[in-house]
């Protein structure tokens, strides 16, 4: 591979790494190569990651491992610009979600990185997400619990589920919830329940996608009614994300056992992807129909190839060893006009290539504490 | 040497309480009291207080030197700062400071034991005695043990029989206070009953409550407010919310000859029980008039935590609590490299031990703690008091480093403001015996006087 000397360049070699994955397990020295290419490309484009960088004594040239680009803690994306998009280049911003957020992270695209974003995203969600293509007859229906894109511009949730919508969902796919004026999203009760009606009549499958505190309107609307919706075989369910105050909080465990008993679908067509709005790449717990590896209470998340996770001692900034607990650090080859390696505020397990998601550590954000806001 | 089950908190931490047993406790606590505590008279429990103090002085008492081989275990410490801890307690319970106390807060020292006058009784024509509480619930928070070894102090004084409710894991050293007080006199150790839970467990807490006439409480300001609302009414309380404290650092102190002895002063406070009490300082503020004095105070705090970890080692944190050290330095780390002139920072190398935050902004940051210091610089007291407005409500103690003749005006600022203690840089986490919690009477709140007119 020659070195790609512009963005360009990079993302068009991605894509062919990207394809190649589907096929054979890539080489760890081509991830290393393309991350060394986009490390010099950042390091040249985005100015404060290169302040960070010296700082940190790694540049391009004295880089011996990926695992030493120095990674951006996610809150730097509140304060700063991280992009190499000139502001007139830049069609989209994600911000990072929450209610309780006074300032978003925000993460800027243009047409071309969010067609890399899309690359990355469709062929990892078609093999966990999607059925086998034995089993499939027609693309199932797909019921967003989220506003659509014309309200929530800044969701990079919304983006990726209007996005695979788009790919793999039927034409009637929709999405069941509102912006309200304060940015909050209420799911439409009535519509959700039409559709759900719907497909338990046609017997056409359902792919459910949405956020936990989303599932869990649905599912107290459903108790409240005393409903109990039996989605087609071949049906499943995608949950992401916590719960940020805008619900009352069910474990894991909890919630999908609703999902099963309220809406029928098994506890294998449950699948959990982790993502933020920092990252171009998602996670997920497991391949629709398996089983998860770990007990039902924690599961363990799978990056793509091109993304490579890595849980590290707080303590030392180091790889932790199997098995042990520190903070989930990703580098994302498809983060392309950004930072390619995010250091995230979430603990986890370090299971061989994936990671067991323990969850936020305390918040931290300098000034963030209740006193202070009392 | 292993401790016997004496108390509820020496119960494994699978036994489950129940309110019936927390009823019982108390009930034999006030018969205990009755027969052994209510008889005694001062100068014999100052007898017994002052032994105490020298016991835990002596390196080979076996209760001191059991509570530095266990207690890295158990609190988190290391065994160097429980020993400096626990020194700096002890040192102060001599029998001077126990009168200087008495006097301090009921006239004379004599006002517990018979009818006597304090001169402004003398000058009304009256005679007055106090009476301690029969019972005393004590609800202490946190690791650091100076709030529950007071409270026994203050108990004992009173003879009140008391019980003392930790948090989860926070009663290991107060706990082998009393085993030693035990030890040297069982009698009184039955006067005094400890038990752990976790805080807001309301049938427990019920049943402690009912059988209390004073409860005190330290803790959260919501863990105090929840304490004094399920109080039955008529039991007096004492409530003690969370507190934050921070330095004060003049320009002239810096530039005298004293420098050093101020940067090695405020990294005692800063290593001082790991930073975890209230009295713990989370900023220093320095005065900088654009001369770079604030900087190089920040880079030899630096120096010297690095020093006092190698003698004074912090100790091991949770990986939640590492989590939130490390994610802290990274924001700082990308401001100090984005903007060096308004953000530096020094970090321990591979450990989360030590962190030094220089920053411009003058506004009050609350530490994460666990020796994580703020260096702020500023103008003056002035621009030092509007960067700690938020938290002027709960500021406990101000460390001043400086000058003589500047102290003066300082304190008087500061006291205005609002804050309730002042002392010199490297005494925040000492205080003495006397030292009047949150500015409040230490015994007012719990003494009952009977005024006899003449």
């Amino acid at each position: 591979m020659t070195t790609p000397s512009s963005f360009t360049d990079y993302s068009r070699c991605l894509n062919t790494f990207i394809e190649h994955a589907g096929r054979t397990v890539p080489a760890t020295e081509e991830f290393g190569a393309l991350a060394r290419s986009l490390f010099a490309l950042q390091f040249a484009a985005v100015p404060d990651f290169q302040r960070l960088c010296v700082a940190r004594g790694v540049t391009p040239g004295s880089l011996a491992d990926w695992r030493d680009i120095p990674a951006m803690p996610t809150t730097a994306f509140k304060e700063l610009e991280l992009s190499s998009l000139a502001p007139a280049e830049r069609t989209t911003v994600f911000h990072s979600s929450g209610t309780t957020e006074h300032r978003p992270s925000r993460h800027f695209h243009n047409a071309e990185s969010l067609a890399v974003y899309e690359a990355s995203l469709l062929p990892w969600f078609a093999r966990h997400v999607l059925p086998s293509a034995g089993d499939c007859k027609s693309p199932a229906r797909f019921l967003c619990l989220a506003p659509p894109p014309t309200q929530a511009p800044h969701s990079s949730l919304v983006h990726m589920f209007a996005a695979v919508s788009r790919a793999f969902g039927a034409p009637d796919s929709r999405f069941l919830a509102t912006t309200g004026a304060d940015s909050s999203w209420s799911l439409d009760s009535a519509a959700a329940l039409a559709a759900l009606r719907h497909a338990e009549q046609c017997g056409q499958p359902v792919l459910l996608l949405g956020t936990a505190f989303m599932f869990v309107h649905l599912l107290d609307e459903l108790e409240q009614r005393g409903l109990r919706i039996v989605m087609p075989a071949g049906s499943r369910v995608m949950e992401t994300g916590g719960y940020k105050g805008r619900s009352r909080e069910l474990p894991k465990a909890e919630l999908h056992a609703l999902v099963t008993a309220r809406l029928g679908v098994p506890p294998e067509s449950i699948i959990c992807e982790y993502g933020m709005s920092e990252l171009s790449s998602q996670a997920y717990d497991r391949a629709a129909g398996s089983m998860s590896i770990l007990s039902p209470q924690s599961s363990v998340f799978s990056f793509p190839p091109w993304c490579r996770a890595l849980v590290v001692s707080p303590e030392t900034g180091r790889e932790v060893a199997e098995g042990d607990t520190g903070l989930l650090r990703l580098c994302d080859l498809a983060n392309v006009r950004s930072v390619m390696t995010i250091q995230t505020e979430d603990l986890a397990v370090r299971r061989g290539d994936g990671f067991e998601l323990l969850g936020r550590a305390a918040q931290t954000e300098a000034r963030g504490c209740s006193l202070l806001a009392a | 040497m292993n401790l016997p089950n004496y108390f509820l908190a020496d119960l494994p931490p699978e036994a489950d309480l129940s309110p019936a047993m927390i009823t019982e406790a108390c009930l034999s606590l006030k018969r205990n009291r009755a027969h052994y505590l209510a008889v005694r008279d001062t100068p014999s429990v100052l007898r017994t207080l002052v032994r105490a103090g020298d016991d835990w002085l002596e390196a080979d008492y076996p209760y001191r030197q059991f509570a530095l081989a266990e207690g890295p275990a158990h609190t988190g410490f290391s065994a160097q700062i429980i020993a400096t801890g626990l020194d700096s307690f002890f040192r102060q319970l001599t029998g001077e400071n126990l009168e200087a106390l008495l006097a301090q807060e009921l006239g004379t020292t004599q006002r517990l034991d018979a009818f006597s006058a304090s001169s402004s009784d003398s000058r009304t024509r009256r005679l007055a005695l106090g009476t301690g509480p029969e019972l005393v619930g004590h609800i202490t928070a946190g690791c650091v043990p100076n709030a529950a070894f007071m409270a026994i102090v203050l108990g004992l004084l009173t003879r009140s029989a008391q019980f003392i409710k930790c948090s989860r894991g926070g009663s290991f050293l107060p706990r082998v206070f009393l085993h030693s007080l035990y030890g040297s006199e069982p009698k009184l150790g039955a006067c005094i009953e400890m038990a752990e839970w976790r805080g807001g467990s309301a049938a427990l807490e019920q049943a402690l409550f009912a059988q209390c006439e004073a409860v005190t409480a330290t803790g959260t300001d919501e863990a105090v407010e929840a304490v004094r609302r399920v109080l039955p009414p008529r039991v007096r309380f004492a409530g003690y919310g969370h507190q934050v404290s921070f330095g004060y650092v003049t320009r002239e102190s810096l530039t005298s000859w004293r420098a050093k002895k101020i940067v090695a002063a405020a990294a005692t406070d800063v290593v001082a029980w790991d930073q975890l009490g209230c009295l713990s300082p989370h900023v220093f503020y320095v005065e900088d008039n654009a001369t770079g004095l604030a900087l190089q105070f920040a880079e030899q705090l630096a120096d010297e935590l690095a020093r006092r970890e190698a003698a004074e080692p912090r100790g091991k944190v949770s990986t939640e609590t590492a989590a939130h050290i490390a994610a802290r330095r990274a924001i700082y780390e990308v401001r100090a490299a984005h903007a060096p002139d308004q953000t530096r920072h020094w970090c321990s190398r591979d450990s989360t031990a030590w962190t030094v935050v220089y920053e411009a902004e003058p506004r009050f940051a609350l530490s994460c703690l666990n020796r994580f210091i703020y260096v702020k610089p500023v103008l003056d007291v002035a621009e030092a008091l509007r960067g700690a407005d938020p938290v002027r409500d709960h500021t406990s103690t101000v460390g001043l480093a400086a000058q003589e003749h500047e102290l003066e005006g300082l304190a008087k600022q500061f006291a205005r403001w609002g804050a309730t203690r002042l002392c010199p840089l490297g005494q925040m986490q000492n205080p003495p015996l006397t030292w009047r919690h949150d500015g409040r009477p230490l015994m007012g709140d719990l003494v009952r006087w009977t005024d006899w007119e003449q």
